[in-house]
């Protein structure tokens, strides 16, 4: 089977889509000639031309509005946001159009459009370049979250996200673009809201998003020489969320951590642990429920202090030995 | 009273019709004042007594297909671009009949087939989406246009700016109306702008600018349509700036501590009902009898609406999660 | 806070008692030494006395129940105070020290404090808690392995399991089930902790001869109360220990001669009339203090023995029998030991007796003398490993010294523990008794 990496696997599908539906077009900074910030649309101009790949001006508002707009009215936009930290500046028409629009016009209307934005640390880019803030588009009904962690979630997801009728934020980790693995040639589709199982274990569970879910499997094969059996599951979409894998596989192990790259202080996993707790699985708990995340501080220049401000493997690993240590 | 050529779909029956449109528009908000004041409708409201003009008078001249989108102050722009005063009401009342089944209000009613994009609670909000939905329009080839209302105040905004600049580069089919009514609620013009006119602001965008007298309904018609028609044939997007005045209050009622009585009682005197009833007699379509006539089916539709509101069910509170997404 | 009733412990060998009757109801005020509930133990019925004042609020046992010692069996506290709707399950540790100890964690500083139970919180994990719940096992008798003794799921299996290794049904309920060929495993238990009890054996019996008409008119009664005491008892001798009865004639001339004489001085210095049971008393307690390998007890696989001489005798009671015991025999003279003797049986049918006074016999004397009995096969009151049953005295022609002569002759019979002593041994420990009384003046030198 083929490889391919993350980046590749964004471009393709993307690709895919755009040669079959026309209303299917990309728009964002520096997406034309450039190639985009980070190479993802390299090449697609050349392909669609201007009109369909259509580089806009620095205006984050404007054209995450635009997108808005557009998608109201018939067409299905990709907007790619250079750095996920600016949207920011797009975060009315994200937050108070795109997701609202549907539900306060009665159920009229639907904004089918995709947010692609690269998010995470590990680049030395620092504090404004950074962030990981899908926990707070994951806080607004009327938008889905998507954190792909492979080349073949990536382009499996992207085209949900494309084919989805609703606002969907895909949030691409910028240290996993040159990751390769197999994808398919041909286009298919992973439903929203599924997670996947990364590793099978029967220990301790890890739910892990994005480059955690790496960093995860990492400590997952230190822990096996030690004999801890760890079982890792990526959710995947944040929203909708695959709350039955989570608890299902919680039930089965008795043990959780949850990992992400984004601060913990008011991160999702605060929320994947409540419904945890919340649920069937709490009775099978047999430890406290562990999260691991960044920790509150912007992300430094410093490689050595970047990469101390976010979960890296050896803290997972000392973090799963703390879970299960009474088992 | 300027006297400029106006679309030939612009005839004297329809002139009459407009007339009739402008009380509609003034007896719906008047009734809204009147129930928020006694507080048989709860949340709030922006009324638009006053700017009549710039509503009827810009979407008057749209074809069909034209899109707009609207402000907090919105009614006016709902009843022009046709929609029923009996669903609008019933929003209000937050009936399961209404535009939004309730859920939306005065802020946010929408009427998206018939071209009505919405109305929209942030101040600059629906800028850029008449943008992209102006870029619809020429990627699909659709021919429509789209007319883009704003408030002065929303000119001080980032989406504003933002945008002008997108449609202005793109060539996008908008034309962007300012209802300068002359406050941003409390902030008057006089003291958030340091330029006389929003218009002028056109310029750094590279489109054309026009101040136009926002009371006065053929001025009205006339530079909207002749910038419909620009954008429509893809010279790009168009800013107007109508000066005009809200009589009421900025929502529901205020003190209105930010402006004299003597300033309201001279922009009441350019009431532009009055002014385009005195044109339209002077054009001989219009008489006494049949203006009062006309003032009167507007008021019993607006009678009839709220009655329709009030008989009409609240939604049930199954319907709660509905529609957050499709 | 409601104050707990337990089952006493009110002997050293005591295990269970059972309840005979409450003497007060749910809601009724009790005070401080008011009688609360009867009791009987293995030795003896009781009243027990209230230890606090306030209101009874909680039964959970009822007549005939047969609880462990140290078992709440109910709660005495303040009207409307809340109690547990299920009496706690009583802990192992609460009657012997645990078997098994977990090692805490080295890694946790937190787990050196292994008490997960503070202010009657325990501290569990969700996991523990089910686990717990569907087993019907009391965390506060579950030992946690956790930071700061928090009870995790391992803790609970580790210790179902340690449960489901100890006997969960009586030794009673097995031999039963045994005879009866029922597999008590089978069986649900009504005893605490779902421990099979004779009584689920007997009623399981004609559940499973179902079938078989049952006779009508037939008086059923339940073995219950001393009776049942008793039963358990002479079962557990009987199967235990490999019974060897000796017997042998006693001839009692000297005995009648010395009792006459003494009579009257015993009566002055006592109050009572000496019998010949005080006689024979004295007699074997003489016996034992020269033969010190009978005067053990078998416990487990230890023999045990004893300092003194405590002499048991038997006692017929109401529905069964009492063994009031005479410590120190071979210290004391024979007036000392008949008063004791008559004060301690004229209260054995009182039912009057503390506990402490049933127990720590070394060897039983069972008299059947006032009846047409010459000689029986006594069964050994454990864990004592002998008994010395006595019938009557009858005259009877006698060769003595080639003559035939008449002689009140008595015969005893003496069982004991073949585990624990041997024929020989045994033999000769009798003809000492016989040699004794029939020179029953040696005996009060």
């Amino acid at each position: 089977m083929r490889e391919i990496t993350y980046l590749e696997a964004v471009r393709e599908a993307m690709s895919q889509e755009m040669r079959k539906n026309q209303d299917v077009y990309l728009l964002g900074e520096d997406i034309g000639v450039y190639g985009g910030a980070f190479g993802v649309t390299r090449g697609m101009i050349e392909e669609f031309g201007p009109e369909r790949v259509r580089n806009t001006p620095i205006s984050e508002a404007a054209i995450a509005g635009a997108a808005v707009g557009s998608a109201l009215t018939g067409m299905r936009p990709i907007l790619e946001l250079q750095f996920s930290d600016f949207i920011t500046i797009a975060m009315d028409q994200l937050v108070n159009q795109a997701a609202k629009l549907r539900y306060m016009y009665g159920g009229k209307g639907k904004v089918p459009m995709v947010v692609r934005t690269p998010a995470g640390s590990g680049t030395g880019a620092a504090a404004q370049h950074s962030q990981s803030l899908e926990a707070w588009m994951a806080h607004i009904p009327g938008l889905k979250v998507v954190q792909p962690s492979t080349a073949y979630d990536a382009k499996g997801l992207l085209k949900a996200a494309i084919d989805d009728d609703n606002p969907v934020i895909f949030y691409e980790h910028k240290l996993l673009y040159k990751m390769k693995s197999h994808v398919p040639e041909e286009p298919y589709s992973i439903p929203l809201g599924k997670a996947d199982m990364k590793r099978e274990g029967k220990d301790v569970t890890i739910v892990a998003t994005a480059m955690m879910v790496h960093k995860a499997l990492e400590a997952a094969k230190e822990l096996e020489k030690e004999g801890i059996d760890v079982e890792i599951v990526d959710p995947r979409t944040l929203v909708p969320l695959d709350e039955e894998t989570i608890v299902e596989s919680v039930k089965k192990t008795g043990r959780v951590v949850v990992v992400h790259e984004a601060v913990k202080r008011g991160g999702y996993g605060g929320e994947i642990a409540s419904i945890i707790a919340e649920s069937e699985a709490f009775d099978y708990l047999d430890a406290p429920i562990k999260r691991l995340g960044g920790l509150p501080v912007p992300i430094p220049y410093n490689p050595n202090l970047e990469k101390a401000a976010v979960p890296q493997v050896p803290d997972i690993i000392k973090a799963v030995k703390e879970t299960v240590q009474f088992k | 009273m300027s006297n400029h050529a106006l679309p030939a779909f612009i005839t004297d029956e329809k002139l009459v019709e407009l007339y009739k449109q402008m009380w509609l528009i003034r007896y719906f908000d008047e009734k809204v004042d009147q129930f928020f004041a006694k507080g048989m409708i709860h949340g709030t409201t922006h009324l638009c007594v006053g700017q009549e003009a710039t509503a009827a008078g810009s979407i008057a001249v749209l074809q069909e297909k034209d899109k707009i989108t609207s402000t907090h102050r919105g009614h006016g722009h709902c009843i022009a671009k046709g929609a029923s005063v009996d669903k609008m009401m019933a929003e209000l009342f937050g009936k399961v009949t209404g535009y939004c089944k309730g859920k939306g209000g005065s802020m946010h009613i929408a009427d998206v087939e018939k071209g009505n994009l919405g109305a929209n609670g942030i101040v600059g909000g629906g800028i850029p989406l008449a943008v992209g939905a102006a870029l619809t329009s020429r990627m699909k080839n659709e021919g429509y246009v789209v007319l883009c209302f704003f408030g002065d105040g929303a000119a001080n905004e980032g989406s504003f700016h933002e945008s002008l600049n997108l449609a202005s580069i793109w060539d996008l089919p908008v034309v962007f109306i300012c209802e300068n009514n002359q406050y941003g609620m409390s902030g008057s013009v006089k003291d958030m702008f340091n330029i006389e006119h929003i218009a002028d602001r056109a310029q750094a965008y590279g489109i054309p600018g026009k101040v136009i007298d926002g009371n006065d309904m053929l001025e009205v018609m006339n530079a909207v349509y002749e910038a419909v028609e620009y954008a429509r044939s893809g010279k790009g997007p168009v800013l107007i700036e109508a000066k005009t005045y809200r009589w009421k209050g900025h929502s529901k009622s205020d003190a209105k501590k930010y402006r004299t009585r003597e300033e309201e009682q001279e922009w009441r005197k350019k009431d532009p009902i009055k002014r385009f009833k005195e044109y339209l007699m002077e054009k001989g379509v219009l008489t006494e009898e049949k203006a009062e006539q006309l003032r009167e089916e507007a008021f019993r539709e607006i009678e009839d609406a709220v009655a329709f509101a009030e008989k009409s069910p609240e939604p049930s509170l199954d319907t709660l999660l509905e529609d957050v997404y499709a | 806070m409601a104050k707990e009733i337990f089952m006493p412990k009110l002997s050293s060998t005591m295990e269970v008692g059972t309840l005979l009757q409450w003497l007060k109801e749910e809601g009724e005020p009790v005070d401080i030494g008011e009688p609360l509930f009867e009791i009987m133990t293995d030795k003896i019925n009781i009243e027990v006395e209230a230890y606090d004042r306030g209101i009874l609020l909680k039964k959970y046992f009822q007549a005939d129940d047969q609880v462990p010692v140290n078992q709440v069996i109910g709660y005495i506290g303040e009207r409307g105070e809340a109690v547990p709707e299920e009496p706690p399950i009583l802990s192992e540790g609460a009657t012997e020290p645990s078997g098994q100890k977990t090692e805490p964690s080295a890694i946790s500083e937190d787990a050196v404090e292994g008490k997960s139970n503070e202010n009657g919180k325990v501290r569990a994990t969700p996991a523990a808690r089910r686990l717990a719940k569907e087993a019907q096992a009391d965390l506060q008798s579950i030992l946690g392995s956790g930071p700061k003794g928090r009870i995790h799921l391992k803790d609970v299996q580790q210790y179902l399991e340690t449960e489901k290794e100890q006997p969960k049904a009586s030794p009673l309920a097995r031999k039963m089930a045994e005879r009866e060929n029922i597999d008590w495993k089978t069986l649900q238990g009504s005893g605490a902790g779902g421990k099979v009890m004779s009584r689920d054996v007997i009623h399981a019996v004609p559940a499973q001869a179902s079938g078989q008409k049952q006779e009508q008119h037939e008086v059923r009664k339940k073995l219950s109360g001393l009776r049942k005491v008793v039963a358990d008892r002479m079962v557990q001798s009987a199967f235990t220990a490999p019974h060897v009865t000796l017997t042998s004639d006693v001839d009692m001339t000297k005995a009648i001669e010395m009792r006459i004489a003494l009579l009257p001085t015993v009566e002055t210095q006592t109050g009572f009339r000496l019998t010949y049971t005080d006689i024979l008393i004295k007699a074997v307690g003489t016996a034992l203090s020269r033969f010190p390998e009978v005067n053990v007890h078998l416990e487990h696989d230890e023999i045990i023995y004893k300092k003194n001489v405590n002499v048991g005798v038997a006692v017929a009671v109401q529905d069964g029998l009492i063994v009031p015991v005479i410590k120190q025999v071979e210290q004391k003279g024979l007036a000392a030991i008949c008063a004791e003797a008559k004060d301690l049986s004229k209260r054995a049918r009182e039912q009057k007796l503390r506990p402490d006074e049933l127990e720590g016999s070394t060897f039983t004397i069972s008299n059947l003398g006032m009846y047409p009995i010459d000689a029986f096969t006594p069964i050994i009151n454990q864990p004592e490993i002998a008994i010395l049953g006595v019938g009557r005295t009858q005259e009877k022609p006698v060769v003595v010294n080639g003559e035939i002569a008449i002689r009140p002759i008595m015969t005893v019979s003496l069982s004991f523990d073949h585990r624990v002593i041997d024929g020989a041994p045994a033999a000769e420990f009798l003809a000492e008794v016989k040699r004794i009384l029939e020179n029953p003046y040696e005996m009060i030198l």
